[in-house]
């Protein structure tokens, strides 16, 4: 006879596998869960503006139901109270390497000159300062999701602006 | 109360080094205790009774104090312990409708297990006879199990302490859930095989 006051031994922790794969089963973590409460946590640690989605004509965000991946992005704009962002996606440029169809290059316009903005990928941020126009590169960015975080080193007062996730 | 010689980090010592790292500096290390205690949460979450969407909002309640207080908690290694404490805590009182702030000591005991007639319906057959098993147990026990289910043996004592069992009640004994667990599936002749 086994008693509660034994060690728990390898039956217990085998029927408590069981119990797991029951309710990982039955009632899984939503699979974007993990992302979605990072999302906040930046936002929030950022006392960041969220950027709304103007053009989603050909891209899909993370949004709560999605149960498969979503459609690569083509063009999309972001607005907010302080700035608009427009960023484009397409390959990186071939000559650099010859696996550059992994790669992604974004073309993108703020509406702020000098602005700085921060691409948060899978594989940690890159950032790039806006040029006169308001225009900016990012090469050599990995496929998946993206976020991008806008600021401007030229005026302390403006909130960060951070936008939706998407994929690129 | 050591863990076995063998036996790698727990989730909550893991959770506890992310964190500790996170308050040193090494802020992309909040991603990683994301990752790594999220399950547990929405198992605890869930285990309330609460609907999903509240349960998220819980969970999502519970990382933004977490970051606001980072610096004022005590005991870093505790951490997983702590945000179960607070999604328990937030899940009752999201469901109360906020009509006032209650403390942990006032956090009812969670009701029963319940899985949706959908969610049954997808269960494989052994499935369905844990379920069955699982179901006859006290709540308080069936909310234990389904919680430290989805963390690791070093991990069982703190994580019923945050719950709200009293010390002693799993870990490093089996207790008397797991022992109930055992002693029920036991003497099904249709789990044995």
């Amino acid at each position: 006879m086994t008693s509660h006051t034994d060690a728990i031994d390898a039956r217990d922790i085998a029927n408590l596998h069981h119990v797991r794969d029951l309710f990982g089963h039955a009632d899984p973590v939503p699979s974007d869960l993990a992302e979605r409460i990072k999302f906040a946590i930046t936002v929030h640690a950022l006392h960041a503006e969220v950027a709304e989605l103007m053009d989603s004509a050909l891209l899909t965000t993370r949004g709560a139901d999605a149960k498969v991946e979503p459609t690569p992005t083509d063009s999309v704009t972001f607005t907010a109270a302080s700035v608009s962002l427009m960023v484009s996606s397409g390959p990186a440029d071939s000559d650099d390497t010859d696996d550059a169809d992994d790669r992604v290059r974004v073309d993108g316009w703020v509406t702020t000159p000098g602005a700085q903005i921060e691409a948060v990928t899978t594989e940690g941020s890159s950032t790039v300062i806006s040029d006169a126009n308001g225009r900016f590169v990012l090469d050599d960015l990995p496929h998946g999701p993206v976020h991008f975080v806008v600021t401007d080193p030229g005026n302390a007062d403006m909130r960060p602006v951070i936008t939706p996730t998407i994929q690129i | 109360m050591t863990p076995t010689p063998t036996a790698p980090d727990g989730l909550g010592t893991l959770a506890g080094k992310a964190f500790a790292a996170y308050r040193a500096g090494e802020r992309e290390r909040l991603s990683e205790l994301v990752d790594l205690v999220t399950p547990v949460l929405w198992n605890a979450a869930r285990s309330q009774g609460g609907a999903p969407a509240t349960c998220e909002d819980a969970i999502q309640t519970a990382f933004l104090q977490l970051v606001d207080r980072a610096d004022s908690i005590n005991e870093p290694a505790a951490v997983l312990g702590w945000l179960v404490v607070v999604v328990k805590r937030e899940v009752w009182r999201l469901a109360r409708g906020a009509r006032r702030e209650f403390g942990v000591e006032e956090v009812p005991e969670a009701p029963a297990q319940q899985l949706d007639p959908e969610a049954q319906s997808i269960l494989s057959e052994r499935q369905r006879v844990l379920w069955k098993h699982v179901s006859t147990l006290s709540p308080r026990c069936q909310e234990l199990l389904r919680v430290i289910a989805f963390a690791d043996r070093p991990d069982y004592a703190a994580i019923a302490e945050s719950l709200g069992m009293p010390v002693g009640s799993i870990g490093p004994t089996r207790g008397r859930c797991l022992q109930k667990l055992r002693t029920t599936l036991g003497t099904d002749p249709g789990w044995a095989v």
